[in-house]
C-alpha cells in the first residue's frame, strides 16, 4: 500500500575475490619478506647493553663540535645549489622530448622516455659511487651524482606537465612560422614555468639530503665529516650535527614555500 | 598592427601594459649570485671535469664487458647470481619496511586530519611527521638501527620502515581531509559510534587512495633499500660498496644492471596495481568491499 515510500534495500556488494586475494598474496609476500630478513624485535628489548648506550650518547649532543662544521655545511649547501641549477635545465631540455606535445619525433620521445626511467631506477647512493670512482673523491663527485639523479625526477614531472598545456598557444606558434625551439620557448614554457619551479624547488629540498648521503660514499660536505665521525665513535658529535640538519632542513623548507610563493602567487 | 586594429574596432584601444618583469628579473640575478657564491664555497676540483669524460670513457667498456660475457660461465654465472640474491633482499627489506611503515602511519595520519582529531592532537602528531620527514633513511639506519639491531637487514627495513612514516602519515591525513562528509553524516545520524565512523564512513572513501600511496612508497623504499647496504644495514648496498671498493668493474656492471632492471620491473607492476586502485575497474563500477 505505502510502496510508494518503501525503498527496497540496495542489494550487498558482491565479495571482490580479485582483491581478497591480492591482499593475502600480500600477507604471504610480508611473511616471506620477514623470514629472508630475520625480523627480529627482541634487541630493543633485551639488548640492554651496546645500543642504548650509543642511544644515551645521542641524547648529549656536543654542541661545541657544530663550530668546527660550518665549512662542511657550506659545501654541502653548495653541492645541493649548483646540481639543482645545473640538474634542472638540463632536465628542462630533455623533458621537451619526452612529451608527445612537443616531441615530433616518436622514436626520440621513447628513447628520452626509456633513459629517463633508467636514471630514476639508481639511487643517489649509486650515482654518487659511480662518480666517486670517475673523478675521485669531492664535491665534484656530489655535484656531477646529483645532476644525473635530479634530470630523471625533474624530467619526468616536467613532461608530464607538458603533456597538460593548453594546444592554442602551440598552434599559434606553429601558425606564425614558429621553429621547434621558438615554439618551446614562447607556447610551452610559459605555460609550465610555475609548476617547473616548483619541481626545482622540490628538487632542492631533496638535494640537501641526497648531498650528506652522497657525502657518505665520498661525494664531500657534510656525510664526509659524518662517516668520519661515526668510524671514530663520537655520537655525540654525530648527535649534533643531525639535529642541525633538522633545522637546516626545516628552515629550507620553509624558505622554499615562501620562494614558491612569490614567484607562483 | 595598432592601425587595422583602430580601423577594425571603433573604440581605439590602447595596447595593454606589459606585466612587470621585475620579480623575474631580480630572481634571475638573485639566484645567479646565488650560484657563483656556491661555485666558491664548494671548492671543487673543477679541472676533474675536463678528465671525466675520458674516465668514463675507460670505465663504461670495463662495466659492460662483465654485462656482456656469457654468464653460463663461471664466475660470471655466480657474479649474476650474487646480483641477484642481494637485488631480492632489498627487495624483502623494501617490502617488509613499506608495511610496517603503513601500519604504523595509519593510526598517526587519522591523529593528523583536522576533520577526525581535536586540534592539540593535530598539532602534536604533525611536528611528529615532520620531524620523521626531515631524516634521511640512510641517516637514520646509522644513528638509531645499526647501533641497536647489528648490522644487517634487519637495521635496514626499520630504518625504511620509521622513515616511511612521515611522508605515508601525511599523505594519509590529507586524503581524510579530503573526504565528502555526507556518509560520515549519514551513520552518525544513525547513531553509529566514533569508530564506526571511522570504519565504514571515513576508511572506505580513502582506502583506494591511501593504499595506492603505499604502494608507491614501495617504489620509493627499493631505492633506499639498494643504498642502505653502504652504511651495512643490508641488501644490494653492502654488495654494491664492496665491490666499488674494490673496483671490480665487472661486478660493478652486473650489479647495476640487476638494479636497474628489477627496479624498473617491480615499478610497472606496482604502477599498474595502484592505477587499477584508484580509477577503479572496467568491467563493473560495483564497490568493492575491502
Amino acid at each position: 500500500m505505502t510502496s510508494a515510500s518503501v525503498a527496497t534495500r540496495p542489494a550487498k556488494p558482491r565479495a571482490n575475490w580479485g582483491a581478497r586475494a591480492l591482499i593475502v598474496l600480500a600477507v604471504v609476500v610480508t611473511i616471506v619478506g620477514g623470514i629472508a630478513i630475520q625480523f627480529d624485535l627482541r634487541p630493543l628489548l633485551f639488548d640492554g647493553g651496546r645500543g642504548w648506550f650509543i642511544v644515551s650518547e645521542f641524547l648529549d649532543p656536543n654542541w661545541a663540535f657544530l663550530l668546527r662544521t660550518i665549512d662542511p655545511w657550506l659545501v654541502t649547501f653548495s653541492i645541493a645549489v649548483l646540481a639543482t641549477a645545473a640538474g634542472s635545465v638540463i632536465a628542462l631540455v630533455v623533458s621537451m622530448f619526452a612529451s608527445m606535445v612537443t616531441a615530433r619525433n616518436r622514436v626520440v620521445y621513447q628513447v628520452t622516455k626509456a633513459v629517463m626511467s633508467v636514471l630514476r631506477s639508481l639511487p643517489d647512493i649509486a650515482w654518487g659511487l659511480l662518480f666517486v670512482a670517475f673523478v675521485g673523491v669531492g664535491p665534484l663527485a656530489g655535484i656531477l651524482a646529483l645532476i644525473f639523479f635530479n634530470v630523471g625526477i625533474v624530467a619526468k614531472l616536467t613532461a608530464e606537465t607538458i603533456d597538460a598545456v593548453e594546444l592554442g598557444p602551440l598552434e599559434a606558434a606553429d601558425a606564425a612560422g614558429a621553429s621547434g625551439l621558438q615554439r618551446a620557448f614562447a607556447a610551452v614554457v610559459p605555460q609550465i614555468l610555475p609548476n617547473y619551479l616548483s619541481y626545482v624547488m622540490y628538487t632542492f629540498e631533496l638535494n640537501v639530503r641526497a648531498s650528506v648521503v652522497i657525502g657518505i660514499v665520498g661525494g664531500g660536505g657534510i656525510g664526509s665529516t659524518i662517516i668520519v665521525e661515526l668510524a671514530r665513535f663520537n655520537y655525540d658529535n654525530l648527535s649534533a650535527i643531525i639535529i642541525l640538519l633538522f633545522v637546516i632542513v626545516f628552515l629550507i623548507d620553509i624558505a622554499s614555500r615562501w620562494i614558491r610563493k612569490r614567484l607562483i602567487g | 598592427m595598432s592601425a587595422t586594429a583602430t580601423k577594425l574596432n571603433p573604440l581605439p584601444m590602447a595596447r595593454p601594459v606589459a606585466p612587470s618583469k621585475a620579480k623575474y628579473l631580480w630572481a634571475e640575478f638573485g639566484g645567479l649570485v646565488l650560484i657563483v657564491l656556491c661555485v666558491y664555497a664548494v671548492n671543487a676540483k673543477w679541472e676533474r671535469l675536463l678528465e671525466a669524460p675520458a674516465a668514463i670513457a675507460n670505465y663504461i667498456p670495463l662495466m659492460l664487458s662483465g654485462v656482456l660475457q656469457n654468464p653460463f660461465e663461471q664466475p660470471i654465472t655466480e657474479y649474476w647470481t650474487t646480483s641477484f640474491d642481494f637485488m631480492m633482499q632489498s627487495l624483502a627489506m623494501a617490502w617488509v619496511g613499506t608495511v610496517i611503515g603503513a601500519m604504523l602511519s595509519l593510526p598517526v595520519g587519522f591523529l593528523a586530519a583536522t576533520n577526525v582529531a581535536p586540534a592539540p592532537v593535530v598539532f602534536v602528531a604533525r611536528q611528529i611527521l615532520n620531524g620523521i620527514r626531515a631524516v634521511p633513511d640512510v641517516i637514520l639506519a646509522i644513528v638509531i638501527m645499526v647501533p641497536i639491531f647489528g648490522l644487517g637487514p634487519l637495521a635496514g627495513t626499520l630504518a625504511i620502515g620509521i622513515g616511511s612514516i612521515g611522508t605515508l602519515g601525511k599523505l594519509t591525513s590529507e586524503a581524510i581531509e579530503g573526504i565528502d562528509k555526507g556518509p560520515v553524516e549519514a551513520l552518525r545520524a544513525s547513531g553509529a559510534g566514533p569508530v564506526q565512523v571511522l570504519r565504514w564512513g571515513v576508511w572506505p572513501q580513502v582506502a583506494p587512495e591511501i593504499v595506492a600511496f603505499w604502494l608507491y612508497r614501495f617504489e620509493v623504499n627499493i631505492r633506499a633499500s639498494a643504498i642502505l647496504g653502504v652504511v651495512g644495514a643490508g641488501g644490494i648496498g653492502s654488495l654494491l660498496s664492496r665491490v666499488f671498493n674494490m673496483r671490480d668493474w665487472e661486478r660493478i656492471g652486473i650489479a647495476l644492471v640487476v638494479i636497474i632492471v628489477v627496479t624498473i620491473i617491480v615499478d610497472q607492476i606496482s604502477g599498474a596495481i595502484r592505477h587499477r586502485i584508484i580509477s577503479g575497474s572496467s568491467k563493473t563500477s560495483t564497490p568493492v568491499a575491502m
